[in-house]
Order: structure tokens, then sequence, then C-alpha cells
């Protein structure tokens, strides 16, 4: 008996919390990925600088209602304080990344497991208002916190964001962010071509992104 | 072999090993040999990643001459799978499921269709039967490859091309291979673009073969049905069947449709009761006066196939899949040129243009060797090779739109779709499939006709 009650009051209490949690979830507006972005990650090697490009950045945002229509941002505090997080999940497909060679682009999804991992995924924890908020509402700048999984590994990472107000409620978010290839796992490709001396890839890279999203 | 063995032992050992390894690094030591254990790295540092393309499991429909060859080729390739082949002719279908011992043998097309393993299909039938065939096909989900020429008639031809079009989510790839054939690929990106011939003047080009181009078969209502080629209401004529090719590589090249053919044509040798002429000129027009002076024929084999692009500087002849600049007096030096190595014709030197040898090896043996060996890829297999590897990635392109964004909207699909080939590997496109189509079929009407036919320019417009 005691036990059932225990139970029931641990029920109770996680039934408590999620319904928080949902309400958390229900006052925020969300903005989903919309068609037109751009992602590219630079890299180098042992003949020449390299690009891959891709045009899909997936996912959403969430945040109070008010960051569509306080363009000062002040009674938003999901971006003014530490205490309460908007939500944010980017997604980028490893195989839309192409680099103009097809065996290339094959050859990083290998690198990347892609299989495995097909996605290159942007957990948001934390964003805050960087500097002043122009009166217009945009660009803003924010400093960010969130995890980047990539081949399997996640790491922490930190980084500016900017965004910009665009007509229809459209934001667009535009990032950069330099990594190394092995933090994640990722053997750097160093292909042997008949005829020719190793390439090696270099281990940095910097992916950089724009990242358009839409309220439905 | 040495080395080889010495790290097998390691790996053994380490693997062996491994409490004495995990007490090692207890204790503070590095395990020095785990860096071998790196599977994707080679003892010379290079990695082992592939590149390798993955399967696209294809269909062949139609199984004759060029349906085998055809079927021949793609068992050459390993991403291109044939799990199915048909034909409605009983011999043909056993003969390409001799190709093909996995492959299911239909013989009814659309059942091939029906087959869930089939992801993309090549259609080599009659050029006549085309049409019913890809429909069809794009209906059922179908990436399509079509020989060329797409169809024998215009209204054939645009139904082909607005079907494909819309077909959004499948990959559609008409049989012109010279646009995937590094050879001519190469020739074009490199040579022709970058103007080495100077202010452009004309084309030339020709296919001379002596054959008498009829099939036998021991049943009349057989030798009918194989030698579609010659009625002339399924046939667009030697021009169009054996032409076509040739007839693409000027368009290509010039980077212009046709504004007007004449054609002259005749029936001189084959007279066995057929209609086609075995003996056919057509000069195609286009802007700027630039005109593509074109000859083919049944009846002779002198000088076999090729084609000349004439501009003031010079003149690019290709053959074989080779080409060489044959240069004017007064045409400034290029500076790969004087790498390059001549080869005679009569009293002509020609500058051998090869793709495959760089500037430093052309004029050493290995160079030589590696300009006068032929492409060990055929053209076809180029042009295949380009089919399975855009057909897997314009599927792949679908499936990562359509997670993200919805199904919905089949234009912002579209424009993603045309927005990320980066990386395609070089292959015809449905509008230059085709504008090749319309040009041959116009130039077949007026050799028929023995006559001018004006081709309005919106004819070459897709919707």
């Amino acid at each position: 008996m005691k036990t059932n009650l225990l139970n029931w009051s641990l029920n109770l209490a996680a039934a408590v919390a999620l319904t928080a949690s949902l309400n958390a979830a229900d006052d925020f507006i969300r903005y989903v990925a919309r068609p037109g972005a751009t992602v590219t990650i630079n890299g180098t090697s042992s003949i020449h600088d390299w690009e891959v490009e891709g045009k899909i950045v997936g996912g959403y945002f969430k945040v109070e209602p008010e960051f569509a229509t306080d363009l000062s941002l002040k009674s938003v505090p999901s971006v003014t304080t530490k205490e309460k997080n908007p939500e944010a999940i980017i997604s980028i497909p490893i195989r839309s990344l192409k680099s103009g060679k097809d065996a290339m682009d094959r050859i990083m999804q290998e690198a990347m497991k892609a299989e495995e991992n097909p996605m290159i995924k942007f957990t948001l924890k934390e964003m805050i208002v960087k500097g002043d908020v122009p009166a217009e509402g945009s660009p803003v700048k924010f400093d960010a916190k969130g995890d980047l999984a990539v081949s399997g590994e996640t790491k922490p990472v930190e980084l500016v964001l900017t965004m910009e107000r665009k007509p229809n409620k459209m934001l667009v978010f535009k990032g950069e962010q330099k990594l190394k290839m092995t933090d994640f796992g990722i053997t750097p490709p160093a292909p042997k071509i008949p005829g020719m001396d190793m390439i090696k890839t270099g281990d940095d890279v910097t992916i950089k992104f724009e990242w358009p999203v839409q309220t439905r | 072999m040495k080395q080889e063995k010495h790290l097998d032992l390691n790996r053994r050992d380490f693997l062996r090993g491994s409490s004495l390894a995990t007490m090692m690094m207890m204790m503070g030591g590095v395990p020095l040999n785990a860096a071998e254990e790196n599977p994707l790295v080679n003892p010379d540092g290079s990695t082992t990643y592939t590149g390798q393309a993955k399967p696209l499991p294809v269909g062949v429909i139609g199984c004759g001459t060029w349906g085998r060859e055809i079927i021949s080729t793609l068992s050459t390739i390993t991403f291109g799978p044939v799990v199915a082949v048909s034909d409605t002719y009983p011999a043909y279908l056993k003969r390409g499921g001799r190709l093909a011992p996995e492959a299911k043998q239909y013989a009814d097309y659309r059942e091939l269709l029906a087959d869930e393993n089939v992801k993309g299909v090549i259609v080599a039938t009659p050029t006549h039967l085309h049409k019913q065939v890809v429909l069809d096909a794009l209906a059922a989900g179908k990436h399509v490859y079509c020989e060329a020429p797409i169809a024998h008639t215009v209204e054939d031809a645009q139904a082909i091309a607005a079907a494909a079009h819309k077909a959004v989510n499948v990959n559609f790839q008409p049989g012109l291979q010279s646009r995937s054939d590094k050879q001519m690929v190469n020739l074009y990106n490199f040579r022709i673009k970058a103007g080495i011939v100077g202010t452009r003047l004309k084309a030339r080009g020709q296919f001379h073969r002596k054959m008498s181009w009829r099939f036998s078969s021991p049943n009349p209502d057989r030798e009918k049905e194989i030698n579609w080629r010659l009625d002339p209401a399924l046939s667009l004529g030697i021009v169009g069947e054996l032409g076509i090719h040739q007839l693409d590589l000027i368009n290509w090249y010039f980077g212009l449709n046709p504004l007007a053919v004449t054609g002259l044509g005749a029936l001189v040798n084959w007279k066995d009761g057929r209609e086609v002429p075995d003996n056919v000129q057509a000069l195609l027009q286009y802007e700027d006066l630039l005109f593509h002076n074109y000859e083919c024929t049944i009846c002779n084999s002198f000088n076999a196939e090729m084609g000349v692009v004439y501009g003031t500087d010079s003149a690019i002849m290709m053959r074989d899949r080779h080409a060489w600049m044959f240069k004017e007096a007064d045409a400034p030096l290029l500076g790969w040129e004087v790498y390059s190595r001549k080869d005679n014709f009569y009293n002509e030197s020609g500058v051998v243009l090869g793709a495959g040898g760089t500037k430093q090896d052309t004029h050493t043996a290995k160079g030589a060797a590696i300009l006068d060996a032929a492409d060990p890829k055929s053209p076809l297999q180029y042009s295949l090779e380009a089919f399975l590897i855009n057909s897997y990635d314009h599927a792949a392109g679908v499936a990562d739109f359509t997670a993200m964004f919805g199904g919905d909207d089949l234009d912002a699909l579209r424009d993603y779709l045309v927005d990320s080939q980066k990386s395609r590997v070089a292959a015809a496109t449905l509008l230059d499939g085709y504008v090749a189509t319309i040009t041959a079929i116009k130039a077949n009407e007026a050799i028929v006709k023995n006559g001018r036919v004006e081709i309005p320019e919106n004819l070459f417009k897709l919707g």
C-alpha cells in the first residue's frame, strides 16, 4: 500500500512536471525551417582549399510570442535571461552537402559515417541578446550555446548567431563555427590517386550557415 | 608483404593482450600501436575511404542488340545491378536474361514496372514504342534512361518531355552518351568553350558505313517488326537513328538550336522494297549564319565517322573519341600548345587534344601512350554510370528535402533539385534530349521532302 502510494505520488509529480513543461512549450510560438537555406563547410588540403555547399537546413525555433511582436526583445525572457531558454534544433543532411565531385561527396559521407549518423545536428541550449537591438529590430546578435552532434559525437559549442527579420514573419539566422574533424572522431580523408601524391585534408574546417525560419 | 605481416602480428598481439594493454594504460603507458588500429588509415597514412557509389537496381526494357549491349555494360558496373529485363519477343528476352542471370524476366514491361525492386529503367525499345513505356515508367515512379532519339514524332517527344518535367521525384536522362563521355566533355570544357577555333564558321559531320541496316528473321511478321527502322512511318531514317548523336554534339558545341534545315536524300543502293533513303545530307542552319553540314550514308564507308568544327583560327577534328587541332598560320600561339604532340594527316599536321594526359606528359612516351590508348570506358558506360549516380542522388535529394520541408510544394522541390546539382555527373538533360530529337525529326522531314524546313524557335521550349 505504502509502495503504491509512493508510486502514485511519484506519478503525480511526474505528471505535474510534464504538464508544466508542456505548458511552457505551449506558450511558445514555433518557427519552422523553410527552403532557401545555405550551408558551407570550408577546409584545406595539401593541394588546394575546398568547399562543400548544401541547400537544406531543417529544424525549428521555439520562443515566446513576444519575440515576433516586441522588436526590442526586452519582454522576451528566454533571450534576455538565463533562467528561460528558447528551443531550437538545426539539422543538416550530410548527403545534401556537395563538393562538385560526386566521388568526393561520397568520401565525405564515409568519413562522417553518414549511414549511421545522417545529420549534422545542433541543439540550442541558451541564446542571449548580445549588444544593442536596433530600433527596427534587425539585425540582432546573440551569444548562443548548444550541443553539436556530428558523426555520432556530441560536443558543446558556443557561437554568435545573427538574426535578421524578413517580410512575412520570416527570420534568417546566420552563424559560423570553426571545428576540428578529429574532435568528432572523423579521420580527415587522405585519398591516394594513382599517379599523384597523396592528398591530405586538413583537420580544421569552418561551417557557415544561413537558416530561414517562418511561423506557420 | 613483410610490412603487412608485421602489422598483422601487432594487431593480433594487441587484441590478444588487451588486458595487458588496459593495465599499461592504467599505469600511464600509451599503447603506441593503437594508431594502427584505425581501420580507416592505411600504413602509408592514406585513408581507406572508397567513394564507391551506392547501387541503383535497374530494369532494362527492350533486349534487342542495343538493349543487350546495355545489359552487358551494366554488368561491368558494380553499382548498377540489373534486377529485371523485359521484351515482348521470347527469344530476345531469353538472350537478355542470359546476360543478367539474376534478373527477373518479364514479357510485359508493365510487370517490370510493378516490380518494387526496380528503381530505374533503361528504355531500349524501338523508338516509336518509347512514349507509352516512358510515360508508364514515370507514373510508376522509376528513374528513366530513354535511348535517343526519345521519340519519332514531335507529339510523342512533347508528351515525353511534359511527363518527365512533371515527374519531379525522378531523374530522366536521354541516351545521348557523348554528353557523359569524358573525352567529349573535356574537349568541350577545356577547348571548345575556351574558344580555340577563333570566330566560329561551321561544322561538318559524317557517318559513312556500308551496311544493309536490315535484320533478318525467318518469320515474316517478326521481320517486319524488327525492321521498324526501314518503315518511314515509324523511323527517323538514317539521319535520326544513326546521326542523332552527331547532330546533338554540334548543337552542344555551338550552344545553339538550329533555325532551319535543308535536306537531300535518296534510296540508291539498298532497293529491297524499303522506302527509307540510304544516302542523305542535311544542312542545319543556326543563328549568325553558322551551319552544320551533315552527311550520312550506308552505301559507302570511306572515312567512317567524324566531325569537324571550323573557326578562323583553327579546325578541330573529332574521330574515334580523339581530337586534333589544325591551326591557321596567323592564329595566336596557345600556352599549352608547345607541350603537345602532333600527328600528321596527309599534308596537314594536327595538335593532339587528349583528355587524360597532362601537358607535361604529352611529349613523353608515357604521355603518348595515354593519348593513343583508347579510353577503357565506353561512352555508354560513362552515360549509364552518370544515370545511376545522378538517379541515386536525385532520390536522396527528394527524400532529404521532403523530410525537412514536406512534399507539398513541388515548385520549391524542383528549385532545390536544380539548385543542388553542383556534383551532378555530366549527362544529357531532358531538354538536351528533347532538342536533339526535334533536330533529328526536322532533319529527316527535310530529307524526305528534299527541301527546306523552318524550325520555329518555340518548338524547342519545354511546356
